[in-house]
């Protein structure tokens, strides 16, 4: 491997690593709080990756200028969080949180069914792309290597802000505190005047803005087709349960690890590629069943 | 009526605990209620806070509370502190005991008055402001429980057995504590759970003892009592 072979591999790696990072932050977030693991959270990924190529290839066509795309991400993230998060917790999930782990699973992967039905009924079978909004950032050279600066700076960038924002967010202001406390003890919680019904719509809704800005990030770097959700929801799981789940900051190093070993597995032994995302999985659960970070007594977030 | 009961049944899960319970505090009134362990002292203060199922009728102020949202309770001045002191272990003592007036949306202004009152009462509370929630004692953070419940507690006040576990040191100012707060606002009421009736003698107006889920009226106690 030469310079130019592992600095691609490890620009792809970084690159890859912020959008799975992005998708498991929201994963965990969930996780941590509600006590639900989410599957449905791979279609909100690939609906916020939809609804971003549509919205963005509408308002271009009408002659905007290319930079637009990224308030338009933003957008479409905040649509489908509100839109489709809200009512999936209000109406659906807020009705099982008593209930047994396996059901609560159950549940949430008959509307990722549902869902991924929904896409083919919106958008179709075939394959999207569009790309204006990587190529309105241009590309940077390092070491002779040439590379987008919306995957290089701008996707690390935004996870980076987005994993200081959330710890801040949670410990600091006030909202935050109220999700915290409630995470970890929900009665005690109740019993000094949170309302946990309000706290868990909003993690929830939080939670699936992550999953849908993931998707509009990801949607000028690739094509959009059906099964990105369900992809996308393995991979993040990878993620979240090799830190340990409902870690934030476990969920950015464990995301970097399986972004770089799998890039670097593309360019040295591509023929297992995808499977090495699992099997650091496998290997870090072998060692440690409770994940990197994960500690199985306590209740954080 | 501060607090009334008219056949109150409570049940946690689908097992009854609490059985036709009919009782009523005044205003201002110091109640322990004494029973042994498992008698249902932790239900019933549960219960006012809304954690368990239940049937009847409860009235807080004049205005029914039993169908009432259990996070919207402490709103109208109700303090808990939980029998295993529950503090929040991401948070400082300090913002454990801030939580219940954000939580509430009080101002700035008002959450600071709340705060001095409740260092007032617990002056020791505010050297270990800033430490960990998760790192102080057992009987320490039976005092942070309480001055956490003293946030929102203007009106009432539970306490499920404050005294458990406590040194006897500590107990001499946890009890101190209780004298400074009925002290400072007359018209509060309090309700303390006991199994042990020693540690509360001489203490309250009134003793309701509570047996098997029943509560039944307790031989009156007065100061004179106190040894
Ligand atoms: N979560 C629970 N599930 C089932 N039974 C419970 C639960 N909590 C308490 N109980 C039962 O309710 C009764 C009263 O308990 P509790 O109110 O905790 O009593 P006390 O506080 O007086 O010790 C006991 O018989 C106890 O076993
Ligand atoms: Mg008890």
């Amino acid at each position: 491997m030469n310079l130019t072979t592992f600095l691609l591999a490890l620009f792809d790696g970084v690159s890859y690593a912020a959008l799975v990072f992005i998708v498991a932050l929201g994963l965990t977030l969930i996780f941590g709080v509600m006590r639900i693991l989410n599957v449905a959270h791979g279609s909100l990924y690939a609906i916020g990756a939809y609804a971003t190529v549509s919205l963005v290839g509408w308002v271009l066509a009408l002659g905007a200028a290319p930079i637009l795309a990224f308030p338009l991400m933003i957008v479409s993230a905040i649509l489908v969080g509100v839109l489709i998060g809200g009512p999936v917790e209000y109406l659906l999930l807020r009705r099982i949180y008593d209930k047994p782990e396996v059901l609560q699973l159950l549940v949430t992967f008959a509307v990722f069914m549902i869902l991924e039905d929904v896409q083919r009924l919106v958008w179709g079978t075939q394959p999207y792309f569009e790309a204006q909004a990587l190529r309105a950032l241009g590309n940077v050279t390092v070491f002779g290597v040439t590379y987008t600066v919306y995957q290089l700076i701008l996707l690390p960038l935004v996870a980076l802000t987005l994993l200081v924002g959330l710890r801040f967010f949670l410990r600091r202001t006030v909202t935050g505190k109220l999700i915290t406390a409630t995470t970890e003890d929900r009665e005690a919680a109740q019993s000094i005047g949170i309302d946990a019904d309000r706290v868990f719509l909003l993690t929830f809704v939080m939670g699936a803005i992550l999953a849908g800005l993931g998707g509009a990030l990801a949607s000028p770097t690739t094509s959009i087709l059906p099964g990105m959700g369900a992809d996308m929801i393995v991979l993040s799981f990878a993620v979240v349960a090799t830190a340990g789940l409902g870690q934030i900051e476990g969920a950015a190093i464990a995301a970097l690890m399986i972004g770089m070993g799998r890039s670097f597995a593309i360019y040295i032994w591509p023929e297992v590629a995808v499977l090495v995302p699992y099997l650091i999985m496998v290997l870090v659960l072998l060692v440690r069943p409770e994940g990197l970070f994960g500690s199985p007594a306590a209740r954080k977030i | 009526m501060m607090l009334s009961f008219k056949d109150v049944s409570a049940s946690i899960g689908i097992i009854p605990i609490l059985r036709g319970l009919d009782v009523e505090i005044p205003q201002s009134q110091t109640v322990a209620m004494i029973g042994r362990n498992g008698a249902g002292k932790t239900t019933f203060l549960r219960t006012i806070m809304g954690f368990t199922r239940t049937t009847g009728e409860i009235r807080f102020d004049g205005k029914r509370i039993d169908t009432l949202h259990p996070p919207k309770r402490p709103g109208l001045g109700i303090g808990y502190a939980p029998e295993d002191r529950r503090l929040f272990s991401a948070f400082t003592v300090e913002e454990n005991i801030l939580l219940p007036a954000q939580a509430a949306g009080l101002d700035q202004a008002e959450t600071q008055k709340r705060l001095d009152r409740a260092y007032e009462i617990l002056p020791e509370l505010r050297e270990m402001a800033g430490r960990p929630g998760g790192q102080v004692s057992g009987g320490q953070g039976k005092m942070v429980a309480l001055a956490r419940a003293l946030m929102l507690g203007r009106k009432l006040v539970l306490l499920d057995e404050p005294f458990q576990g406590l040194a006897p040191a500590l107990a001499q100012r946890y009890s101190e504590a209780l004298r400074a707060l009925r002290d400072s606002d007359r018209s509060v009421t309090l309700i303390i759970t006991e199994s042990n009736p020693a540690l509360l003698r001489g203490f309250a107006d009134r003793t309701l003892v509570i047996e098997r889920g029943e509560i039944a009226e307790g031989a009156p106690q007065t100061e004179g009592e106190s040894a």
